[in-house]
């Protein structure tokens, strides 16, 4: 006990020397009231009212963090890993009376078939199949865990997007990223520990109620992290105030907030209140820090493309995950093509090349960054859009929306790669084999981050809440093969 | 009405596409609220009963007996026994005796006697609402022999209705079930005895302390006068005390109770309460302004419906009135605009323009009405009966369709005007004028758009399955109520396609067509003799009088679920009364309106009773106030409970005299610091038996309202349309959008308005942290209020210090306090000198911490 007392004493005073180091925004004077409630017991609370303090998984995890890479507005599938010899034989005639027809957001059930004019090759020794559009990522297929048997309930993008992040097409449900979060708690306090980045400024379908905690409290939702100067939003002192006189502010707030503690004992909140200006403080250093890149090298910059001009971008919000990962942060998603552009119901042959071109040599950076920095095998890599898109032509050059069918990929974190996991049908309209529906895919997500998820539970309302409303089979082949 | 409103819609701004949908038939596209509409199919048993009625009423009882047994029994056993005798009794029905078939099954008496045409029986033999026998209908004579016989009386021989007949299938529920605590009657309990005579100021506090007593705590102190003024401004009109408030309630010479009590009677006249009070339940009823899904688009005339519930509010409308105008107000009181504002709450589904799957789309709609009354009105969790019976509590999967019966007939509508008929009537008399005057001009309009817009509507039905574009294909009166609910769903698209077409054009991007344009500018230089528009709100009716029927989604058999309550407490189906308003109506929600109020309800008594106490003291008897079942949390007092319920209903559902008693007990009253909190908190650690009052976080609107009001800001205009954040006016009128969220307002966890929310989240992040000790809303709050402070001074001074507290903590600062004030104050303008105005700088500092302290941000 005692020699406990003085192990928790001693962190808290090297704690204090880093802050004080490298006090940037709120500074030292400031800090040196913040840590007047430092005592044994105050730090034993904290953890206890921090609720993102880490936590032990169900099982022992194969993936510590996540990198979720959201093709948002549905990429094609059959033009992407899912080769389709027979649809450019049937190309021009209507779907076969054998099939069932779908509902189609744009009502192209019956609109004839799309060749799928790609040239495919296999790769890597599992043989995966990558069509001539995506070059770099074929590079990687041993790492690679195809999902071809993935589908969904929505539709419309709206719906998709919205189950693709929440499990349910209805809004109103917490996002993955708040459960996994919930359920594991961060390892860097110093950082959000659900981080979301996108590559431009339009908005994501939805907005951000995709990475929203819904019932759950808002400390578990995601934080959008923005690649220029103010990575988060009201992160500096602002223009106009110096250091000193913002500092200033601070001791005096912090010298009410302990007066107004110390006369309302047995008040937790009140402790916690204190503690989230302490936590801003070191997200003011800590934020910052993690999206400098100048510290990396041309060769890594090049790797992930950010030395073009189509590349640049995503490239560096790739580079940027590694980073975030590294440092401990749980969750990434990257949001490619914000606002839909994946959706290319005119078209296609136009807009998918430019697409994946922005987006190949980045991913591909990624994971052989990853891998050589030793972070794959503990990360969990996901690629994927919230469905995919139709044999059915749509405007004479485009695809219609197809949630009954598509592929999705994962890498890393425990993954078997070199292997394709299920299959669709002749055409690439209904997922046949392995079939994947979205509660399959994120409960395979939380079983390879060590999350049970009859055991992740929220308790809403009086009832328990579960991250796919216990829904969904962990896909075994992933890590047996 | 209905046609007043179908009219008031084509002269209302989108004239044209009134015209269009309603008038000029564009075939494809003709709504659902023509005047026509009233033309739907009667039910065919009526018909073939009144030619059976004439030749079969004098038959003798030999005749009777005869006919029975050579007709009807013969075609009972062939057709109807397989299932329904004493083998099997689907539907929990059977045929083989009167009594059993007077009783009837699951859906009611199978029977009328002498009235075929109000005859479950006769409606399923015609396949007019079950289809019996399923296997193939019955040849005509043998549905006119069954229906001859239920005319003359349905002749039984030897029939014996003495004797009771029990529900043929076996019970579902089981004791323990029907013991549950929420389904027990409300009984009044005696108020206890208590010995704590300085304790015992009302009769909440006789069950609290004995509570208490028989736990060993002691209660806090009576809390001070500062303590409690503040307090009771916060909860029931959501704004801080002025300093001349604070100072005339300290210096009020009557006693303690009597102060306070004026101070609470007060509040309750003031029109801030509705403001306050009103927003709890706008959280319940997941209120926002905006469709949700990606477009999210504006709706910029549901704040009629908030409106409407703050004025409810500060009327102290009756529960049961409140409840029955937002479930029914179109059947209820069709004249009376707020009472078709109310119905409003029937519109806060998610809505998403471009769906074309309109099945799917309009039974989540449904859904998402149904969970919601579920969670608002019955404090259970129906939601999870939706796929299965409930598997904790005793809800039926049937019972969730029963209570999503009631909503199957509605029809959203943006067209019905909020005026009385007077207002109408007036309008009309003006518009006619104008409407002679522009005749020709919007004529000429209508030619030249009827050819693009009926092209437009053309290729958007295109985009919907085979089985909408069949049903957008038909005749308008041709369609059936749920046809015509669909078809709204696609309307509502044709609408989006066609309002976009003509903003285009008269923004002049459509060359080819610019001539309309033109005519359009012709057309609004006669603006001048046309009369103000008539608001509309989203409300809801029926969409007739015959109701889509109601079926439980994926059984492969289909039985329709008629309108019902919890089986449990009232098996059989709901009684629905013709209503008697002239509206085309089902009189569906009247009946669960009127089911919901009933005084001896015990669940709907108990939640919102419940609901009160929680809003006051931040947690409720039962804290799981939306879930009184298995799940949720039992009551901490249960006398207390039914004792307040009761005081509630017999005192005519008011909550102002609810709010009275809680507020002037001594347990409301109580100081949030206790003499020894240590002992208390190991008997009790989460304060359930009320030892102390707990302190609280202001909640988002708090915060925000309190701001501006401080800072001398704050517009206190009351209603209207919705605002943009960085308007100074009070949060609830500040636009609501589902999917974006005001960053300050949504950082102390103001809710989503997707679902019901009974409680709020209350969450300390860093990223609220830096909202507010960097965000410049705060900062210029605070440069504000240092301004107000600071008026023509040249210097801060001790007075503008204590002014500054009392605003922001409703007291005065001590002696040290202000020592500590000037020291920071010192120290600001020194650094501050190269400024314009160092001392205002400082106090703009000053304030900016008051408002970031936790005594600002919190109450005792």
């Amino acid at each position: 006990m005692n020699s406990n007392n003085n192990m928790e004493k001693q962190t808290i005073q090297q704690r204090r020397n880093f802050l004080l180091q490298s006090a940037g925004g709120f500074g030292a004077a400031a800090l040196q009231g913040l840590f007047e409630i430092d005592s044994q017991k105050a730090e034993a609370k904290k953890k206890t009212i921090n609720p993102l303090s880490a936590k032990t998984p169900h099982f022992p995890a194969s993936a510590k963090n996540i990198i979720f890479l959201f093709m948002e507005g549905g990429p094609s599938h059959i033009d992407l890993f899912d080769p389709k010899p027979i649809l450019n034989k049937l190309a021009g005639k209507p779907l076969p009376e054998s099939f069932t027809k779908p509902v189609t957001a744009m009502g192209e059930a019956s609109s004839p078939l799309l060749a799928s004019p790609r040239k495919w090759k296999q790769h890597g020794e599992g043989g995966l199949w990558f069509s001539e559009w995506l070059p770099h990522i074929a590079g990687c297929a041993d790492d690679i865990a195809v999902l071809r048997g993935c589908w969904t309930n929505g539709i419309n993008h709206a719906g998709g997007v919205c189950q693709m992040n929440t499990g349910m097409p209805l809004a109103g449900r917490p996002s993955l990223g708040s459960w996994v979060t919930y359920g594991l708690g961060s390892e860097n306090e110093n950082l959000p520990s659900f981080v979301v980045i996108k590559d431009s400024k339009t908005p994501v379908v939805n907005g951000p109620r995709n990475w929203g905690a819904a019932f759950m409290p808002a400390v578990y939702q995601g934080t959008r992290l923005e690649t220029g100067k103010v990575p988060i939003p009201n992160l500096f002192t602002p223009k106009g105030i110096l250091e000193q006189q913002q500092q200033n502010k601070l001791q005096f707030l912090n010298t009410l907030n302990n007066n107004h503690l110390n006369s309302r004992p047995q008040q937790t909140e009140l402790d916690a209140r204190i503690l989230s200006y302490e936590l801003a403080f070191r997200m003011q250093s800590a934020a910052p820090e993690v999206v400098d890149l100048s510290k990396e090298t041309e060769e890594t910059q090049k790797l992930y493309g950010m030395d073009q001009k189509k590349t640049k971008v995503f490239g560096r919000n790739c580079l940027l995950a590694r980073r975030l990962v590294e440092k401990g942060v749980r969750f990434v998603q990257l949001y490619h093509g914000a606002g839909s552009k994946w959706d290319s119901h005119k078209q296609m042959e136009k807009k998918h090349p430019a697409l994946c071109k922005g987006m190949d040599q980045c991913v591909a950076g990624l994971l052989k960054d990853l891998k050589r920095k030793g972070l794959l095998e503990t990360t969990l890599v996901v690629w994927g859009g919230e469905f995919g898109r139709t044999p059915m032509s749509e405007g004479g050059d485009g695809r219609d929306h197809n949630p009954t069918g598509f592929s999705m990929w994962m890498a890393g974190g425990g993954v078997k790669g070199g292997q394709t996991i299920g299959a669709t049908d002749e055409l690439g309209l209904y997922a046949i084999e392995d079939r994947m529906h979205v509660h399959d895919i994120h409960t395979s997500i939380l079983h390879l981050m060590g999350l049970d998820k009859m055991k992740v539970e929220f308790r809403h309302k009086g009832r328990p809440e579960r991250p796919t409303q216990n829904e969904g089979d962990f896909m075994k082949k992933l890590i047996t093969g | 009405m209905k046609s007043l409103s179908a009219k008031f819609y084509i002269l209302s701004g989108t004239l044209l596409l009134g015209i269009l949908l309603f008038g000029i038939p564009v075939g494809m596209t003709a709504s659902v609220f023509a005047e026509d509409s009233s033309t739907t199919k009667t039910v065919k048993p009526t018909k073939s009963g009144k030619t059976a009625a004439s030749s079969e009423s004098k038959i003798s009882n030999k005749k009777k007996l005869l006919f029975f047994e050579s007709k009807v029994r013969p075609i009972l056993i062939a057709k109807c026994y397989e299932c329904h005798s004493d083998k099997k009794q689907k539907g929990d029905l059977r045929l083989d005796s009167l009594a059993s078939i007077l009783h009837g099954g699951e859906s009611g008496p199978a029977i009328v006697q002498g009235k075929p045409g109000e005859s479950l029986l006769i409606e399923s033999i015609n396949y007019d609402s079950y289809e019996m026998p399923p296997k193939g209908k019955l040849d005509k004579k043998s549905i006119d022999v069954l229906t001859q016989w239920v005319q003359s009386g349905a002749y039984w021989p030897n029939a014996d209705l003495t004797k009771k007949v029990a529900s043929h299938k076996k019970v579902t529920f089981t004791e323990e079930d029907r013991s549950f605590w929420s389904f027990q009657k409300v009984v009044k309990p005696a108020v206890p005895k208590t010995d704590q005579s300085v304790w015992n100021k009302n009769a909440i506090d006789s069950f609290i302390s004995q509570k208490l007593n028989a736990e060993g705590i002691s209660p806090s102190p009576l809390a001070s006068r500062e303590t409690l003024i503040r307090r009771v401004y916060f909860n029931l009109i959501g704004l801080p005390p002025t300093p001349e408030q604070i100072e005339s309630f300290l210096k009020d010479e009557s006693s303690d109770d009597v102060a306070f009590a004026k101070i609470v009677d007060q509040l309750l006249e003031s029109p801030h309460y509705g403001e306050r009070w009103g927003r709890h339940w706008l959280d319940l009823v997941r209120y926002a302004e905006s469709d949700g899904y990606n477009q999210d688009a504006f709706r910029p005339t549901i704040y009629h419906y908030r409106d409407y519930v703050v004025k409810s509010f500060n009327q102290d409308k009756p529960y049961p009135k409140f409840v029955t105008e937002q479930l029914a107000g179109d059947e209820t009181d069709p004249n009376n605009p707020e009472a078709i504002a109310a119905t409003g709450y029937l519109r806060h589904y998610l809505y998403e323009y471009n769906q074309r799957d309109v099945r799917t789309h309009w039974q989540e709609i449904l859904n998402d009405i149904t969970d919601a009354t579920g969670d608002v009105f019955l404090g259970l969790g129906m939601g999870c009966a939706r796929c299965h019976n409930h598997k904790f509590d005793p809800i039926l999967q049937k019972d969730y369709f029963r209570l999503q019966a009631f909503f199957t007939p509605i029809l959203p509508r943006d067209d019905v005007p909020l005026a009385t008929p007077e207002q109408l009537a007036e309008y009309q008399q003006k518009i006619k004028i104008w409407e002679e005057k522009t005749a020709n001009l919007r004529k000429k309009i209508d030619q030249d758009l009827k050819e693009p817009f009926e092209t437009l509507a053309k290729k958007q039905i295109g985009m919907f399955p085979p089985d909408i574009k069949e049903i957008m294909a038909k005749k308008f009166e041709d369609r059936t109520p749920i046809e015509h609910q669909y078809a709204d769903l696609v309307n509502r698209q044709i609408i989006g396609k066609h309002k976009k077409y003509l903003d285009d054009l008269k923004a002049g991007k459509n060359k080819k067509r610019d001539n309309i344009r033109l005519l359009y500018l012709e057309l609004d230089k006669l603006n001048d003799i046309k009369p103000k528009d008539i608001p509309m709100g989203m409300s809801v009716t029926d969409v007739s009088r015959i109701a889509p029927k109601t079926f439980i989604p994926g059984k492969k058999k289909k039985t329709e679920i008629l309108p019902g309550f919890l089986t449990l407490l009232s098996p059989g189906t709901a009684k629905i009364m013709n209503v008697t308003a002239p509206v085309q109506s089902t009189g569906r929600r009247t009946a669960l309106a009127q089911w919901i109020t009933q005084p001896d309800n015990r669940l709907t008594t108990r939640v919102i009773t419940n609901r009160i106490w929680q809003f006051h003291f931040g947690s409720g008897l039962v804290p799981t106030s939306s879930d009184f079942g298995h799940l949720g949390d039992k009551p901490s007092h249960p006398e207390l409970l039914d004792w307040l319920t009761t005081y509630f209903v017999e005192n005519g559902w008011s909550f102002k005299k609810m709010h009275r008693l809680i507020l002037n007990s001594r347990t409301y009253r109580q100081s949030s610091s206790h003499p020894d909190p240590p002992s208390a908190e190991l008997k009790d650690p989460s304060n359930r038996w009320h030892w102390r009052a707990d302190i609280k976080r202001l909640q988002a609107e708090q915060i925000r309202d309190a701001s501006l009001t401080i800072s001398g800001e704050l517009d206190t205009k009351l209603g209207g349309p919705s605002v943009k954040a960085e308007v100074p006016r009070r949060s609830i009128y500040v636009i609501v959008k589902r999917n974006i969220k005001d960053p300050l307002l949504g950082a102390f966890d103001f809710p989503g308005g997707i679902k019901s929310t009974s409680s709020r989240n209350r969450t300390t992040t860093p990223t609220q942290s830096l909202l507010m000790i960097n965000g410049p809303w705060m900062l210029n709050r605070a440069a504000a209020m240092a301004k107000e402070l600071f008026t023509q001074k040249l210097k801060v001074d001790k007075a503008m210090i204590q002014k500054a507290y009392l605003l922001a903590y409703g007291r005065k600062p001590t002696e040290s306090e202000l020592k500590s004030s000037f020291e920071f104050l010192d120290k600001q303008k020194e650094l501050s000198q190269k400024k314009e105005n160092p001392e205002l700088v400082a106090l703009t500092d000053f304030c900016h911490v008051l408002l970031n302290s936790s005594e600002f941000l919190y109450l005792d």
